[in-house]
């Protein structure tokens, strides 16, 4: 497993979180700042079934998957009935939450001396075959009759609201799909550190996503997935600043959200009209028709 | 489109300037060093990178090893698990050094314990949890801490302010969201209670809390003969102040971060503090070092100085022994290390990787002054 | 000990406050979550520890100059990160997330360029502590509760009593309204990020001089945000209000239950007080905000 191929495991997994981010802001305008919060219950929740039951690794990921969205459904019952500027603040308070309840609950899950001994099962194959299901998936979910309605949330909840979309419901639905995601990014990072602990998924990790997903483009997954690789790789690349580093990659960001402040990628996609207009061909010949 | 272009052009240029890869050229020996340079831990992070330095400096003046000279490599990792290992995959398959210095924290040093088995490069660090180290099956190969680790560090501070100052009520306040606090606390209360000593009250606190006045109180009306405080050096200057301010005068008992500059920071409160270091400071050895690490570097050198310092000499003299540049030769002869630092002996349990019953040094606090009391082993018993 | 605690919750609550205060001006006026305060405060708090190094003032002029470099701060950060979003009429949520780049390009300015050790300020005020039989008080974070009211009190006397507090009011209302009254915009926006930034300077000398001077120190902003946000929108009394009760609350939880206990605790209060009160304590229901 050399270098390049241990950065590119990183960049996937991170570009898994932003999307599970991005699912949630872009469809439904909902700023949450507690996604590293989901990443910690789908990484604690696989890593202590495989350490101390020894389940075997997809179906401790799929386990945990399934009850990070059954504690995403609690929360979020009370959550999204409330404004939107307070959900920032309590997705936040959600995320200290589940960072003291990790640290307290130290006869489970080690507490803030962390979970070790995490098998090491994450090769880029998996990865990346996980990142194309992803986006498969979420792609059509945006496409689909269920996504639009969801837009129309985004720009105007009393508008949809008028022409009778539930606009809970909708939100319910995309949150807990977006913690799907997002725990499932958390599970793929704890099987390939071997080690976790509360501090890894703080409030800084939490808006660390938040910023990637502006800077990609709050419409554009395309936009996402390549801003994030930007970000992180370039986080890589930047070493060679020295002591400068971090000032200089806050400043890159600052400088291109300055001078895009719809994303970098805007509202572009890398789907069958991009195709069309480069190629000159009719997309349908790669792609299936859209209705 | 146009701009669209332009970011893309600039995302290739980013890819091109990445894929150039360095190695050691003819005459040099690489080290990799991985250290947290910016973030919450960074004060240790470079006093360790300096006193590595140090080393470096003087090894080369004096000729190098096996004729060549040592460069070392260091990798800031903001104290992220994440960046560490790539830091540490970089240095392994681009830069290609022959072993690793680690950082003193073991939220890096865990996960570097499980990708140094898989790639084989020896890392030597000061990474106190016993997991970075050993693991349920044995000992991670490639694995080295120099110092005492957090159990064997919490009993020496209980058994000498149960056998020596003979105290036996103690209040404790740690920060439960710290792996070293918690690391420390528990097995400190534990020896405390199996000594027949009592703890009357414990109160933890949380990372970025500056705040203990609400804990202080509970401490003081519990009335304890003495306070155990194993924090980092700034929530322990802040916590000594705010409980001398409330009153609470008995003595406090601390881990090693107590050193320099905790003084500093808490001035008078710091006085009538008795804690375990990992130095003596009034022997000739450490006061040569301190009076090199002055002149280097202007200004006082923190205990990682002393761990960086010891742990490149200690590699030195394993690449030495080892004679060849070849990393898995040079793990070996790390494990026959037999090696008086400025931190002491150091001699690796060939079972744990860890210089297993090395005692540390008693310090005590008095007139804003560290005075050294003596080396201490808690007895085995 | 009852009596005790509530002072103890007075005395972080005073803290709380005072980083309330600031960031709730840029709140209210602009509608936007700024985090870059947080970086404004440490900026403040280095300068000063230079000028006292350099020069060293007494500790009002210590807090004057902090206050100054704050405010200047807060307009650089200005121009970077905000003007160029506002050109191009970007939505209020690029604010927030600019705002949060801002308050970490600060902390790597500083990491880059002073360093990473700790600094400290000397003890200004002597004794630290005020101590009247059995109870105990901080005399700093007295001063900072003290602080916190009187520039409350300040700031509503220049909003209310002058004419540049004003224009602030009324580009607070709306924007393009009062720019067709002959407002120039800009310089108010530019302005209200000065005075905030000047109530951020001087609380960021009292963090350095409480609580040590290190580069994280912008971090602590996080309570000066929830502060203001159940503090409520519409007037200033919110911020100073959620902040000391935020303070008080955190005082109680730790002193009866535990403070690791806290943020679990926090969050169920929290959600259940938004639910019942959306608009904060002290506010009106207004537009939505980030």
């Amino acid at each position: 497993m050399s270098f390049y191929q241990g950065l590119i495991i990183l960049v996937v997994i991170n570009v898994i979180a932003v999307i599970g981010t991005f699912l949630l802001t872009g469809m439904t305008g909902l700023l949450s700042f507690g996604q590293a919060s989901f990443m910690a219950l789908g990484a604690y929740i696989s890593g202590m079934l495989a350490v101390k039951f020894n389940i075997p690794f997809l179906l401790a990921i799929l386990m945990a998957i399934i009850a990070s969205v059954f504690v995403g459904f609690i929360i979020a019952l009370p959550v999204v009935k409330l404004r939107r500027d307070y959900f920032a603040l309590t997705t936040f308070a959600f995320g200290e939450f589940l960072k003291a309840v990790l640290n307290q609950s130290v006869a489970i899950t080690g507490g803030a001396t962390g979970l070790a001994g995490i098998p090491f099962k994450v090769n880029i194959w998996i990865v990346l075959i996980s990142l194309i299901i992803v986006i498969l998936l979420v792609r059509n979910f945006r496409n689909s009759k269920f996504g639009k309605e969801c837009l129309a949330i985004r720009d105007d909840e009393l508008a949809a609201r008028s022409c009778g979309i539930d606009s809970s419901r909708k939100k319910m639905t995309v949150f807990l799909f977006s913690v799907a995601v997002t725990s499932f990014a958390g599970c793929l990072y704890g099987f390939y550190t071997c080690y976790i602990d509360p501090s890894m998924f703080g409030w800084t990790k939490s808006s660390e996503l938040v910023i990637m997903v502006f800077f990609g483009g709050l419409n554009s997954l395309t936009g996402v997935i390549i801003g994030t690789t930007f970000l992180t790789l370039s986080l890589e690349i930047l070493r060679f600043t020295g002591a400068w580093r971090m000032f200089v990659y806050v400043l890159i960001m600052i400088i291109l959200i300055d001078f895009r402040p719809q994303g970098v990628f805007g509202n572009w996609e890398l789907d069958g009209r991009t195709f069309e207009k480069f190629l000159h061909i009719p997309s349908s010949i790669i792609f299936k028709k859209e209705k | 489109m146009n701009k669209l272009k332009m970011i893309v052009i600039l995302m290739a240029m980013f890819f091109l300037l990445f894929s150039y890869s360095w190695g050691a050229s003819e005459g040099e020996i690489l080290v990799g060093n991985i250290q947290d340079m910016s973030a919450g831990t960074a004060i240790w992070g470079q006093n360790d990178t300096n006193g590595i330095l140090l080393a470096v400096e003087e090894i080369n003046a004096r000729g190098g090893i096996l004729g060549k000279k040592i460069r070392l490599i260091t990798y800031d990792t903001k104290g992220d698990p994440t960046e560490a290992i790539n830091a540490y995959n970089r240095l392994v398959d681009l830069d290609k050094v022959v072993a690793v210095l680690g950082p003193p924290t073991s939220n890096v040093g865990i996960p570097l314990a499980s990708i140094a088995e898989r790639k084989k490069v020896p890392v030597i660090g000061d990474f106190m949890d016993e997991r970075a180290t050993t693991h349920s099956g044995g000992v991670w190969n490639f694995m080295f801490l120099t110092e005492p680790c957090c159990s064997e560090q919490a009993e020496i501070a209980a058994s000498y302010a149960i056998k020596e100052l003979k105290l036996s009520k103690f209040a404790v306040i740690y920060n439960k969201a710290n792996s070293y606090s918690v690391k420390m606390a528990i097995p400190f209360m534990s020896y405390v209670i199996k000594h027949g000593g009592e703890v009357l009250i414990t109160e933890t606190y949380l990372f970025g809390d500056t705040e203990f006045r609400a804990q202080c109180t509970k401490i003081k009306n519990a009335n304890p003969e003495a306070v155990f405080v194993p924090g980092y050096v700034k929530d322990n200057a802040l916590i000594a102040k705010q409980l001398r301010g409330i009153g609470v005068d008995v003595p406090i008992i601390g881990n090693n971060s107590w050193y320099v500059p905790l003084i500093e920071l808490a001035g008078a409160a710091a006085n009538n503090t008795y804690f375990p270091n990992n130095m003596a400071i009034d022997i000739p050895r450490f006061q040569d070092f301190m009076k090199l690490y002055e002149k280097r570097f202007d200004m006082e050198p923190l205990i990682h100085a002393c761990m960086g310092y010891d742990n490149m000499n200690i590699l030195a003299d394993a690449i030495k022994k080892a004679g060849k540049l070849d990393p898995i030769a040079i793990k070996d002869a790390i494990e026959q290390t037999d090696y008086l630092g400025v931190m002491g002996k150091i001699k690796f349990n060939p079972q744990t990787h860890r210089p297993d019953r090395m005692p540390l040094v008693m310090l005590k606090i008095e007139n804003e002054e560290y005075v050294t009391i003596g080396e201490y082993l808690a007895p085995l018993d | 000990m009852f009596l005790q605690q509530l002072l103890n919750g007075l005395s972080l609550g005073g803290v709380y406050a005072l980083m309330a205060i600031g960031f709730g001006l840029i709140y209210n006026v602009l509608k936007f979550s700024n985090f870059s305060h947080g970086g404004v405060m440490l900026i403040g708090c280095y300068t000063a520890y230079f000028a006292f190094k350099i020069f060293h003032s007494s500790l009002f002029l210590t807090l004057l100059f902090g206050a100054i470099s704050g405010g200047l701060c807060a307009v650089i950060f200005e121009k970077l990160a905000i003007v160029p979003l506002r050109k191009r009429n970007a939505p209020k949520i690029y604010f927030f997330v600019n705002s949060i780049n801002g308050g970490l390009l600060s902390e790597y300015l500083i990491v880059a360029t002073v360093g990473v050790f700790f600094h400290t300020f000397p003890d200004f005020l002597g004794t630290t502590n005020i101590n009247i039989g059995q109870i105990s008080f901080s005399k700093l974070n007295l001063t900072m509760l003290i602080i916190s009211l009187i520039t409350l009190f300040g700031l509503m006397w220049y909003l209310y009593k002058t004419k540049s507090g004003r224009a602030i009011r009324a580009v607070a209302c709306d924007i393009n309204t009062a720019s067709l009254m002959g407002v120039d915009v800009n310089q108010v926006i530019s302005l209200t990020f000065f005075v905030s930034g000047l109530l951020g300077g001087l609380c960021g000398v009292f963090l350095g001089i409480n609580y040590t001077i290190y580069p994280q120190l912008g971090k602590l902003i996080v309570k000066g945000w929830m502060a203001s946000v159940i503090g409520g929108l519409g007037s200033l009394l919110g911020p100073v209000v959620g902040g000391i009760l935020l303070g008080v609350l955190e005082t109680f939880l730790t002193a009866y239950i535990s403070s690791s206990f806290t943020p679990i605790l926090e969050f169920i209060i929290l959600l259940m007080f938004l639910l019942i009160r959306p608009q904060g304590i002290a506010g009106v229901i207004v537009e939505e905000k980030v």
